[in-house]
């Protein structure tokens, strides 16, 4: 039973508020209630004998349910801990793996062994799930920071004499105490060196959005060019301000600093204002008005510009100079306004340093880094302008999403055998994890053991009151009580949403991610077509998301027999996503660079994390079944046809057949007005041309129907197939079939993971093994590409029977979301690839809202039907239900 | 302030005194005067020494400081001593800008309809930047004994070679900082400045320590010991020195740091100790931009003016040490006897009657009053009309 469990723990463990490094006994308790994924079981056999997986290429073939991380040579005596322990705050990065696990997936290794995928150009690591964590705690409770890390004993290594690699202060400070309290030793690490090699590290491999500029309360997303990063001034705000000079790796010096820093704006805000944390002094300035305590340039000059030296009235002549001329006492300040005047201080003092710093040396790269910004607007905008006025324009600060974790991240990597150096940005998905919204990484509280604690938190935490301010919908009849949606009004005490702070993930490590080798220009691809920096865009479809969510909630309750548990989890999967929209809304930079592809993305992990793992098995089960049964009577009218006329009507029916989409909310209404086949083909008898979108006739020529040229067949089809039921079995399996009939090797392209009522690749070869009952080119192919386990066995006994048709295989594409990213696609996905010529994209998600403009090094098809009326207006001046037939040649 | 008023006011109850050519710099927080006063007797004697022109006359600058917030005190004091309508038509001088006075700093504008209703005069309101560089230029070049270096609580002072003085920094520490390049007479940019300042300073301890003036901030200051609040290097890294980084343990590594992780109310701090912290930042902080912008521009000479230093030892060796420490002894922080009157002087300076022959400063050593002056004291000088 061990080999066919799954592991679960990337869904009840992604999130750095608490998680993980989950006990495997823990684990373990959970998993026992787990039913197996659906489709897992079918066709295998018990007698077939276990290939050996050991120096397998495509190992934890579920990728995203279970991030393989590389952690080559680690060895057992080492912690996956590392600290910065400042003056004012404790950094950890944290590494949790998981153990190995070889799951027995027999269409995985068919195709393996059909392609001879193997370890890709990668050596041979043993390979080991995991993710990186980020979190926080002040230094003065450095008790909850320890109670932290033994609750999940990450101070232990495999053996018991660990050791930690620790930076900052505090690692001198505080290493006896760390003796005391947990047993282990602090290996101290030069605090410079740490922040460089974190600052490396973030910049040149891990986090594509990372680096951003920040004008006027505008975030914008920086693309680094590795090979151009250097030489740059890294700023990093702690207690003090250190100025470095980074030159490469491990090459850098500290050329500047200043002791007006954070711990000036906390200390001195503390004394003035009686705050009592960072945080509460940051929100107060985002009440405050400088202009009652500083004296500006307009005060001294009765109003008017100092214009010849090109200061205008509102120019800060003199920061706190408004106090000496006033007989007031400090309690007739406003602490906002103190609070105001003094981060206004503070950063522009940093800001101008730093300038003229790089100034002197020549350089115009600068990134600010380290706790005092925590990514807060008016700091950011503050040092950002300083910049901007002091250089004229010649330079620009630029900020780290995860500056505040530059040494710890820094001290992580100094372990030998960190193996992160070889990792490469394609390898790196970031993930947020429910409390993301809230906390910033800062843990408060003691670590959540496990999925019930989780939704208990996230019960209480909703009822505490943080304020959501996107368009959450209030509670609705159909949702599953507990008044899952609604929309608290009063900010929390103990826990609160900074407006302005940037939140970090948790980073997952996945060797196994490749670069889709048929992208034309990797470097310029960017997979979302609808850029959400538009706020009405963004708006707009947070309504649609936040509008579908209790439609979701019910399928995902249903999905497990809608039991008490699985309700409860249902709410709080609606709390924990409609915080991450709020939070998207108020901040759409919040995560990163956002698109629709993420939000997408993010809804389907937000399930997971909540143990939903396919919220909609039963209907696509059901659908399955009845488009299945009505297969054989489309194949006989298909066969009916002439070859030519056969090509449109296939196309019209995968056109067609794209209306059976639960994804769509347009579509969920026509379900109630007719079966499946009805619906079928009623919709392709409206299928008529031109589309508003129609390459038709240039594909058509392209596969040998035209005048002039001579009979062309493709090499190997990559298909991307979208939904279940309808949409692939009525759809996409006759096109398939009909390349395959022409002689082209057809590879049906599947989600890893369940995304709505997407088909994935665990679930196709029970498809295909059903609809070949009743064909024989499907069952040929599928024979032939080793998707039915039994004639597998026979042809291994027959390999030259194998080898005579043209084989129908399936392969995952490494992801869990209805849209594509194919920066990052399975490695087994990439291998397939580099023999096809043609790819098809279907569906809204992954030819639309995605990779609409992706060119690619072959033939291309994008078939899908639009089933969203502003989508349809914004991408093709078009309405709802038309058709989208985009067909590129190779470029 | 009220020292100096006082004893200037000492010295102006002398009946002989003729005062004339007052030129006023009204800034955020303070009004800085200069004035001409002759003694009669004494000018007698120098114009019969020195040549046969009789419109040349010999006689002091004196130096005057009020809060700007109290300006009516200071619009009583010109009104009392008829400082506005005595010009100078005395012995000779042209009359024809007898209600006018020179004036400079932000309150020039400011306040120039108050002081045209209250004494009936217009402010001759002359650039900010400019007075500060020809009130640096005429006490550098003409003043000796002016400039002076302060290393290990010793004030040496600097011979200045009149045909090496450009170019040079002027950092005029007033409420704010202002950088200027000064590349000759009337040649000069402001190239940078900073809102931390003496405003800053000022300011902020009157919030922290409810002290009520400037000059007892700066003597609690003093006595204070900023290793109570600022969060030294050595407590950081338990003690030790961060030698790698050239850090010793006694480094400030953030100022009032140290207020951050322990759990003390203001109150609960020496005011002295906070003046002290204050200070140092700023000092430092203005010592470090200084030193980069001097770096900048390739600038050997940084000279400090302004209100804030007030002659504060303290003060004075933290902007030393400062710019001793970020340029590797490249560059020397310089200071003025009369920092504080830079701007006022520029705009006396402006009447276009100061000689250029060499003054003497603070060495009255026949005249007991003058001895009793700190060195913001009178200038002995000559005047002449120059049309």
């Amino acid at each position: 039973m061990d080999s066919l469990k799954e592991d679960q723990s990337d869904t009840q463990a992604i999130d750095n508020i608490n998680e993980d490094a989950q006990n495997i006994r823990e684990k373990e308790d959970t998993e026992k209630d787990m039913a197996p994924p659906v489709g897992n079981s079918i066709h295998r056999s018990g007698s077939r004998p276990q290939l050996d997986l050991s120096g397998a290429a495509i190992q934890g073939n579920f990728e995203e349910r279970d991030p393989t991380i590389l952690l080559p040579n680690q060895s057992d005596d080492i912690s996956h801990l590392a600290l910065d322990i400042g003056g004012s705050l404790i950094k950890l990065v944290y590494f949790s793996r998981h153990e190995d696990r070889a799951v027995n997936d027999k269409r995985k290794m068919s195709t393996k062994e059909r392609f001879g995928v193997t370890n890709g150009n990668r050596r041979s690591f043993p390979i080991l799930g995991g993710r990186l964590h980020f979190v926080k705690f002040e230094t003065t409770k450095i008790n909850e920071c320890l109670e932290f890390i033994h609750s999940k004993q990450l101070h232990r290594g495999d053996n018991d004499n660990a050791v930690i690699k620790a930076t900052g202060g505090g690692a001198y400070k505080f290493a006896d105490l760390f003796k005391e309290k947990l047993g282990v030793v602090i290996d101290k690490e030069d605090e410079m060196n740490c922040l460089v090699s974190g600052a490396n590290f973030l910049l040149k491999v891990a986090i594509r959005h990372e680096a951003f500029t920040h004008k006027e309360g505008h975030k914008e997303f920086v693309q680094i060019d590795h090979n151009d990063m250097y030489p740059y001034l890294l700023v990093n705000i702690g207690s003090g301000v250190s100025l470095i000079k980074v030159d490469g790796d491990g090459k850098f010096q500290r050329v500047s600093g200043t002791n007006v820093g954070g711990g000036t704006y906390w200390g001195l805000g503390k004394l003035l204002t009686k705050c009592k944390s960072f945080d509460e002094l940051l929100e107060l300035s985002q009440r405050g008005d400088n202009s009652s305590v500083d004296m500006l340039v307009g005060d001294i000059y009765g109003g008017l510009d100092y214009s010849k030296i090109g200061l205008s009235a509102s120019t800060i002549a003199s920061s706190f100079g408004k106090v000496i001329s006033e007989n007031k006492e400090i309690e007739d300040y406003r602490p906002e306004d103190i609070s105001l005047s003094l981060l206004r201080m503070i950063s522009y003092n940093i800001g101008q340093i730093s300038y003229l710093t790089a100034l002197q040396l020549g350089i115009k790269r600068i990134f600010f880094g380290g706790f005092f910004i925590r990514g807060h607007a008016y700091t950011m905008d503050t040092i950002s302008f300083a910049i901007k006025f002091w250089s004229k324009g010649g330079a620009e600060a630029m900020f780290l999403r995860h500056e505040g974790f530059l040494g710890a991240l820094g001290a992580f990597m100094s372990y030998e055998k960190h193996g992160l150096d070889d990792l490469m940005v394609h390898q790196l998905v970031e993930r947020f994890p429910m409390g993301a919204p809230y906390t910033g990484g800062k843990i408060h509280g003691p670590p959540l053991g496990d999925l019930n604690e989780k939704i208990s938190w996230m019960e209480k935490f909703v009822r505490k009151g943080i304020k959501i301010t996107a368009p959450v919908p209030m509670a609705s009849p159909r949702t599953t009580g507990l008044g899952g949606f609604e929309a608290p009004s009063s900010k929390g005490d103990a826990l609160r949403c900074d407006e302005s702070n940037l939140n970090v993930g948790v980073l997952h490590l996945v060797p196994s991610l490749e670069v889709f080798p048929l992208l034309a220009d990797p470097k310029t691809y960017e997979p979302n077509t609808i850029d959400l920096a538009d706020p009405n865009e963004l708006e707009y479809w947070f309504t649609v998301l936040s509008e579908h969510l209790p439609d979701l909630v019910d399928k995902a309750v249903a999905s497990e027999g809608g039991t008490d548990d699985a309700r409860r989890r249902g709410d709080a999967f609606a709390r924990a996503f409609s915080a991450h929209l709020a939070r998207l809304m108020e901040e759409p930079a919040a995560y990163g660079k956002l698109g629709l592809a993420n939000l997408l993305e993010l809804r389907e992990e937000c399930l997971r994390e909540f143990n939903f793992f396919d919220a909609y098995s039963t209907i696509k089960q059901r659908e399955n079944e009845a488009s299945l049964a009505v297969l054989p009577d489309l194949l006989m009218e298909l066969d009916s046809m002439s070859e030519e006329t056969r090509l449109l009507t296939l196309i019209e029916g995968v056109l067609a057949a794209n209306i059976f989409d639960w994804g769509s909310r347009a579509c969920v209404d026509l379900y109630h007005k007719g079966t499946i086949i009805e619906i079928y083909r009623m919709s392709r008898k409206k299928m008529q041309r031109p589309w508003r979108v129609d390459d038709f006739d240039a594909f058509k020529e392209r596969m040998g129907f035209g005048d002039k040229k001579p009979s062309f067949r493709h090499k190997r089809a990559l298909l991307f197939v979208d939904n279940s039921g309808a949409d692939v079995v009525l759809g996409m399996l006759p096109l398939a079939r009909e390349l395959l009939r022409r002689g082209t090797e057809v590879v049906l392209v599947a989600n890893s993971l369940p995304a709505l009522n997407d088909v994935t690749a665990m679930e196709l070869p029970e498809i295909v093994a059903e609809a070949a009952k009743h064909c024989d080119i499907l069952r040929r192919a599928a024979e032939a590409g080793g998707l039915l386990m039994d004639a597998m066995i026979n042809t291994q006994d027959n390999p030259g029977e194998k080898l005579s048709s043209t084989p129908l295989m399936v392969v995952e594409n490494g992801c869990g979301s209805p849209c594509i990213d194919l920066r990052q696609v399975s490695s087994e996905l990439a291998a397939v690839a580099k023999d096809a010529d043609l790819v098809i994209l279907e569906g809204m998600g992954r030819a639309l809202h995605t990779n609409y403009n992706a060119r690619f090094r072959c033939d291309a098809l994008k078939l899908a039907m639009v089933k969203n009326q502003r989508l349809a207006e914004k991408l093709i001046k078009g309405n709802i239900y038309d058709c989208v037939c985009r067909y590129e040649p190779a470029s | 302030m009220e020292d100096s008023t006082i004893q200037d006011l000492t010295l102006l109850n002398s009946p002989v005194d003729q005062i004339s050519h007052l030129a006023v710099d009204i800034g955020g927080s303070l009004i800085k005067m200069v004035y001409f006063s002759t003694n009669r007797e004494k000018s007698v004697d120098k114009t019969q020494n020195n040549s046969s022109k009789d419109n040349l006359l010999s006689g002091r600058l004196y130096f005057l400081m009020f809060e700007t917030s109290k300006i009516n005190e200071c619009l009583d004091f010109i009104s009392s001593k008829q400082l506005h309508c005595r010009g100078v038509q005395h012995h000779g001088f042209p009359a024809s800008d007898k209600n006018t006075i020179k004036a400079t700093g932000g309150g020039a504008f400011k306040f120039a309809d108050l002081f045209k209703e209250k004494l009936g005069i217009s402010l001759d309101k002359v650039d900010e930047m400019s007075s500060l560089v020809s009130g640096a230029n005429f006490l550098i070049k003409s003043v000796p004994s002016e400039a002076f270096t302060y290393v290990n609580g010793q004030r040496n002072y600097e011979q200045i070679d009149h045909n090496d003085l450009y170019p040079y920094l002027l950092v005029n520490i007033g409420s704010g900082v202002s950088m200027i390049k000064v590349d000759g007479d009337g040649k000069y940019e402001r190239v940078s400045g900073t809102s931390v300042g003496g405003g800053t300073f000022w300011g902020l301890g009157k919030l922290l320590t409810k002290c009520k003036s400037f000059d007892d901030l700066l003597e609690m200051s003093h006595q204070g010991n900023n290793r109570v609040i600022d969060m030294l290097v050595g407590d950081i890294y338990g003690g030790s020195d961060y030698l790698k980084i050239g850090l010793t343990s006694t480094a400030i590594a953030s100022s009032f740091g140290k207020a951050v992780s322990e759990d003390k109310e203001l109150e609960e701090y020496r005011p002295e100790d906070v003046a002290r912290s204050l200070l140092r930042m700023i000092s430092n902080n203005i010592g470090q931009i200084a030193y980069l912008n001097a770096l900048r521009f390739g600038l050997k000479k940084i000279f400090f003016g302004g209100f804030f230093i007030r002659g504060h030892a303290y003060t004075m060796d933290t902007i030393s040490v400062a710019v001793d420490f970020w340029s590797k002894g490249e560059a020397k922080a310089m200071f003025l006897r009369h920092e504080g009157f830079l701007g006022a002087l520029g705009a006396f300076t402006n009447y276009q009657l100061v000689e250029e022959f060499p003054c003497t400063a603070g060495h009255y050593n026949r005249n007991p009053l003058v001895e009793d002056l700190n060195d913001n004291g009178i200038i002995e000088c000559c005047l002449r009309a120059s049309n």
